[in-house]
């Protein structure tokens, strides 16, 4: 039904295509395996008519698909499912159809169209109720309404973007039930995904990808998790940067049975332990999605958990407000640089006050001193090589490296005790990526404790002393890097336990 | 109280809600879109005094309500570039509407008779009684004795309630003011809806000042809306973003408002400067109750961002 | 990418000078490009009023002429200028830093009104014997505090309650309006006057005059202190760091710490509180009395100050001083060639508009 030949596209100097072939049988459910970056979303959107490839060949269902935006692609008789849905909360299921189908016609006819909706919706196992509001629906419903969205309009050939991320085990099961259903109907459909366990289950076949281009295919009924595992993560543990042998000190950081659901009544968070001792990097790794901001923002005091505690320093901070845990010696990086680290509008001083302004050398009595301001900033912009034309440039002008490094220079800059860095390398090139790397072990060798959440499974090998893993809001036990294996690390983050295999 | 004092009250309560109704649908359908519709105010008062203006011009009353239709959507037209091409801020864009309206009307009604304020003096809309019904005790000449634009205001309901409900253009234009990315995601031009929905509700707007100078004082006078678009909103919220809902707020603060006015001739006392802040009070204490209601579009406010 | 590669030579560890620095900040910050679209607006504003003078049947030109002379004509002339051009100084300094804050309090009509009742009230109640500075001072301190409790009154609903802040100052203007005629329909109305107004203030309770001989009083002076204390505030203070943080970025106020509520009412107060200073010099200084409508329209006005200074305190100053000048001229106009005045009002909502516009377009370009 689909043949991707071929397919290049490049972002700047970055490759996240390199001549990939994709082929999709009618009636069968192909699997895309890889980790963040490794190309499978850029090739999705190649396909789906989001951004236009640079080679090769689309050809679906005997038609040549070129140049053309979603509309023609929905037209063809594709249908994409993102992860994040185009649906409107405030209105029902039945409007949100409506809104998104062109028979619908002027005067609208809600009572025909939810008989249509049900009727669709029993083919396929949905179960979806037409006159529910979509606020209202749990992640795998809404999922499903846009399922249905999809089926309405044509779609022969679907993709799912990482469609179980945000699904509670028997939603997963539920979506399991519904590609067989849409499977037996002669769909095709292309699960796109890191968890190996699912896609195990689920496909007819799976395509690996890593950086860019494909490391493997087969069929599932052949393969094993640890040859998939391989295909998907394999590389060793790169030493490419010097490590000092730092003796770690007493423990800093003690979290205990950390859990925390967010507002829906979803467990992001699941009796997540770990200590973390002076001089050591704990690097997690992870695919995004699985907690890791729950974790970074309940220890940073941006969301509160539900239940366990959080303990600095013999300081139990676990509700403690922001400026206490600045106090006590708890620095984050955040993911998120545009809105959140930084402010853009605001000067390169400015934001490296932007965590302690209310105190010396920043200020004296509630007032601002603009000298202690400026010797802060000509001194870290020195010492972690801020380009800036100077510390008055906004920090909008800056490029996104530099702008990190202000970020950097100025959580690590205080000697926090305890770090907590998200994704700190998250959009950098290479070299700002190494200088962020080195500051952190630089923290490490003076004694700083840090926890690293990253996506970038080559960063969390290459800092971490001590290495976990996030999955489904679960923290692995942390093991330390000369036990490490990587295909177990590739495992973890699908969501298997090494052990088990093991013992098979 | 007695049962003619009584009639008298809910007959002036509705003709009194009359120019509120128009405005509310007017803010509504902006609002809906996701534009704050804190300019009515000043649509309003451009209505007024197109209307006012082409009837004296004119000597037809209908001319002035045709008039007051296009003044208002004229403020409205204003608006919608600002917000939708340039991306201004909502709310101070109605503000700034709001005095320009003021100033406009002002110098007009005397820049265009040479420099003094010309006398005008328009033969209000009369009543016209509904045969039959007109007669039933009581609710009759409540309901059916009004002056014309009374009937076109509470009719007007529910069009605009079936419209926004009923047709796939509402649906699209609620839409565009819960979230424009879905709506851009199907198709839709968020920024062409927002700007026929702004003037749309400057049409209505306008037609509410008309009532104003037309129907109830048959005359223009400086700032003669006073508020009442603010009113309006108030009663948009207060009847949570629904046609009904705000009609029924309308109808509230009308009701406020000719008891307001009546009080005096009771001999309670009580200070007519008091009695004049019920209404506002009224409003604040309501919308305090409602607080941040769930209805209000979600996309509002915020301008439509393409990627 | 911006990223220079090794080969361009590292800034000198010696940093530039402070002030070429800081002009750079400046410029880099937009503020030249800031200035010269509000000057832009300006100008299209009158152009668009010039072509309203000629639909009136007049002249653009000779009316633009008398609205210079009435705006700059003699020294009675420019005593009036700038004595309207003090209550909205002041207030639009307040209005400037709620706005930098992202909170848009237009309350500023109704917290005049409070701030020129309580100051009324301590004129025309304290004993006789009470020497004017002290009397003077505490008249002021009235007021001002006054207007910070109505502000108060409205950020604490909409803080509390989530309710839009604009509807919620707006409508307890009309309640301090209405709160004028009521007190001076009793307490402190004067009998048998035609017009609600109270008793004429005791020589004790007028704002003391600035040049002998026109009608200048020390008000003016009061607005120069407000847009310096202002921009002291806003740059020079911890408080005024927060306040930006608040406007640029909520979440990253939620990562500094910031509390949101305390820094809203606070600045909501301030607000209030200069306003309400307005409210009692205007009562004090220009009418000698409490009267019926004497803040009518000064909370808009304030507010087209606030955003034709670009939210920055000091320039409030210039603005203000426009806005004033241009409503004597306007005065004048309508006297001499028979313009009318309100096209004041035209003129100051096509302002608005445009610098908004031009705000929209270029929101980035704002140093924060």
């Amino acid at each position: 039904m689909l043949e991707m030949r071929g397919i290049e596209k490049r972002y700047g100097a970055v490759r996240a295509n390199r001549g990939v072939d994709l082929v999709v049988p009618e009636g069968t459910i192909v699997g895309l395996l890889g980790e963040n970056g490794s190309g499978k979303s850029t090739l999705m959107k190649v396909l789906f008519g989001i951004v236009a490839a640079d080679a090769g060949t689309i050809t679906f269902k005997g038609r040549v698909l070129k140049q053309h935006g979603p509309a023609q692609a929905i037209a063809a008789g594709l249908g994409m499912i993102h992860q994040h849905f185009t649906l409107v909360d405030a209105m029902s299921v039945t409007e949100n159809v409506m809104l998104a189908w062109d028979r619908a016609g002027w005067w609208l006819r809600p009572k025909d169209i939810a008989r249509e909706i049900r009727t669709t919706s029993a083919a396929f196992g949905l179960d979806i109720d037409p006159d529910a509001r979509v606020a209202d629906l749990p992640h795998g419903q809404r999922q499903r309404v846009e399922i249905m969205k999809a089926i309405l309009a044509g779609a022969e050939l679907l993709i799912l973007d990482e469609p179980t991320s945000n699904l509670s085990p028997p939603e997963v099961a539920g979506l399991m039930e519904v590609m067989r259903k849409l499977k037996a109907r002669g769909h095709s459909i292309i699960f796109i995904s890191h968890k190996l366990d699912e896609v195990l289950e689920i496909c007819d076949e799976v395509v690996v990808l890593r950086d860019g281009a494909v490391t493997g295919r087969c069929p599932t009924t052949g393969a094993t998790k640890a040859s998939l595992a391989h295909m998907m993560v394999g590389r060793d543990v790169t030493a490419s940067v010097e490590r000092a042998a730092v003796e770690p000190g007493e423990t800093v950081l003690r979290v205990s049975i950390l859990s925390r659901s967010d507002a829906a009544g979803v467990a992001r968070l699941k009796d997540v332990s770990f200590s973390l001792r002076a001089g050591e990097v704990l690097a997690v790794a992870g695919v995004d999605g699985n907690g890791q901001t729950d974790l970074a923002d309940c220890l940073a005091g941006l969301r509160v958990p539900t239940s366990g505690g959080i303990d600095l320093c013999g300081l139990d901070i676990t509700f403690a407000p922001v400026r206490e845990r600045l106090q006590a010696g708890l620095a984050y990086i955040p993911v998120d640089r545009a809105t959140t680290s930084l402010v853009p509008a605001m000067t390169v001083a400015d934001n490296l006050a932007l965590r302690e302004f209310d105190a010396a050398p920043f200020s004296r009595a509630g007032f601002l001193t603009l000298g202690g301001f400026r010797a802060r900033a000509r001194e870290r912009m020195r010492d972690f090589d801020i380009r800036a034309a100077g510390p008055q440039s906004p920090a909008r002008t800056l490029s996104g490296g530099n702008q990190q490094k202000i970020v950097v220079a100025r959580e690590i800059g205080r000697r926090p005790k305890v770090l907590v860095a998200f994704q700190p390398t998250w959009g950098l090139d290479p070299g700002a990526t190494r200088f962020v790397i080195d500051q952190i072990l630089a923290l490490r060798a003076a004694g700083g404790a840090i926890l690293y959440l990253s996506a970038a499974l080559d960063e969390v090998l290459m800092l971490g002393d001590r290495i976990a893993v996030m999955h489904g809001g679960r923290l692995s036990p942390p093991r330390p890097r000369g036990d490490v294996d990587v295909t177990e690390i590739g495992l973890l983050m699908a969501g298997i336990d090494p052990a088990g295999i093991r013992a098979a | 109280m007695d049962l003619a004092t009584l009639a008298e009250l809910l007959s002036a309560t509705l003709r009194i809600s009359t120019p509120l109704l128009f405005a509310a649908m007017g803010g509504l359908i902006s609002e809906r879109a996701g534009t704050f519709a804190v300019g009515i105010e000043g649509m309003m008062l451009a209505g007024a005094f197109g209307g006012a203006l082409a009837a004296l011009l004119t000597g037809s009353s209908a001319a002035g309500l045709v008039a007051s239709l296009f003044t208002g959507m004229a403020l409205a037209l204003v608006v919608a570039l600002a917000t939708t091409r340039f991306r201004a801020d909502q709310m101070v864009t109605g503000l700034a509407v709001n005095i320009l309206a003021l100033g406009l009307t002002s110098f007009l009604l005397r820049g265009l008779f040479g420099g003094r304020t010309p006398v005008i003096r328009l033969p209000t809309l009369p009543a016209w009684p509904v045969p039959l019904l007109g007669d039933i005790p009581l609710l009759g000449p409540v309901l059916f004795r009004q002056p014309p634009l009374v009937y076109l205001g509470f009719l007007l309901v529910v069009p605009v309630a079936l419209y926004l409900a009923k047709t796939k253009s509402g649906l699209m234009l609620r839409a565009v003011g819960e979230n424009p990315e879905a709506a851009f995601a199907v198709g839709t031009d968020p920024q062409r809806v927002r700007t026929l929905a702004i003037l749309a509700g400057g049409a209505f707007a306008g037609l509410g000042g008309a009532v104003l100078s037309l129907q109830e004082v048959g005359t223009f006078t400086d700032g003669m809306t006073n508020g009442r678009g603010f009113i309006a909103l108030a009663a948009i919220i207060v009847g949570r973003w629904n046609p009904f809902g705000a009609m029924a707020g309308c109808l509230l603060f009308g009701a406020v408002a000719a008891l307001e006015s009546r009080i005096q001739g009771w001999g309670l006392p009580v200070s007519s400067y008091v009695v004049q802040m019920v209404p506002y009070l009224v409003a604040l204490g309501l919308l305090a109750g409602i607080g941040r209601s769930s209805k209000m579009p979600g996309a509002i406010g915020a301008p439509f961002l393409r990627h | 990418m911006l990223d220079p590669g090794p080969l361009v030579p590292r800034p000198a560890p010696a940093a530039p000078t402070p002030r070429a620095d800081r002009l750079r900040g400046l410029l880099a910050g937009g503020g030249a490009q800031t200035f010269g679209l509000t000057l832009g607006a300006i100008v299209l504003a009158l152009v668009i009023t010039a072509g309203l003078i000629l639909l009136a049947g007049k002249n653009p030109v000779t009316a633009y002429g008398a609205l210079l002379r009435g705006a700059f004509g003699s020294l009675d002339r420019l005593a009036f200028a700038l004595n309207k051009s003090t209550p909205y100084i002041i207030t639009g300094v307040g209005v400037a830093l709620c706005f930098r804050a992202k909170v848009i309090n237009i309350g500023g009509e109704g917290q005049i009104a409070l701030g020129g009742i309580a100051a009324s009230f301590v004129v025309l109640m304290a004993p006789a014997s009470l020497p004017a500075p002290l009397l003077l001072s505490l008249a002021m301190l009235a007021g001002a505090a006054a207007g910070a409790l109505w502000a108060l009154l409205a950020a604490f609903v909409f803080i509390k309650r989530n309710v839009h802040e604009v509807l919620c100052t707006l409508l307890l203007n009309f309640v301090g309006v209405l709160l004028v005629s009521e007190v001076l329909h009793a307490p402190l109305g004067e009998e048998g006057a035609g017009f609600p107004q109270s008793p004429l203030f005791p020589r004790a309770g007028w704002l003391p005059g600035l040049i002998a001989g026109t009608d200048l009083h020390i008000g003016i002076l009061f607005a120069v202190a407000a847009a310096v204390l202002g921009h002291v505030l806003l740059w020079r203070t911890t408080f005024g760091f927060r306040l930006r943080i608040l406007g640029a970025s909520r979440p990253a106020a939620a990562y500094v710490g910031l509390s949101a509520a305390r820094s809203t009412a606070l600045v909501m107060a301030i607000a209030g509180a200069l306003a309400g200073l307005a409210g009692g010099i205007e009562v004090s200084g220009v009418h000698n009395r409490l009267i019926e409508g004497f803040s009518h329209g000064f909370g808009f006005n304030a507010v087209a100050v606030a955003l034709i200074a670009g939210l920055n305190p000091l320039a409030v100053l210039p603005a203000g001083l426009f806005l004033g000048f241009l409503e004597a001229g306007t005065l004048a106009m309508q006297r001499e060639v028979g313009v009318p005045s309100s096209l004041v009002y035209v003129i100051e909502g096509l302002m608005m508009v445009f610098v908004l516009c031009a705000v929209g377009m270029g929101a980035r370009n704002r140093k924060v």
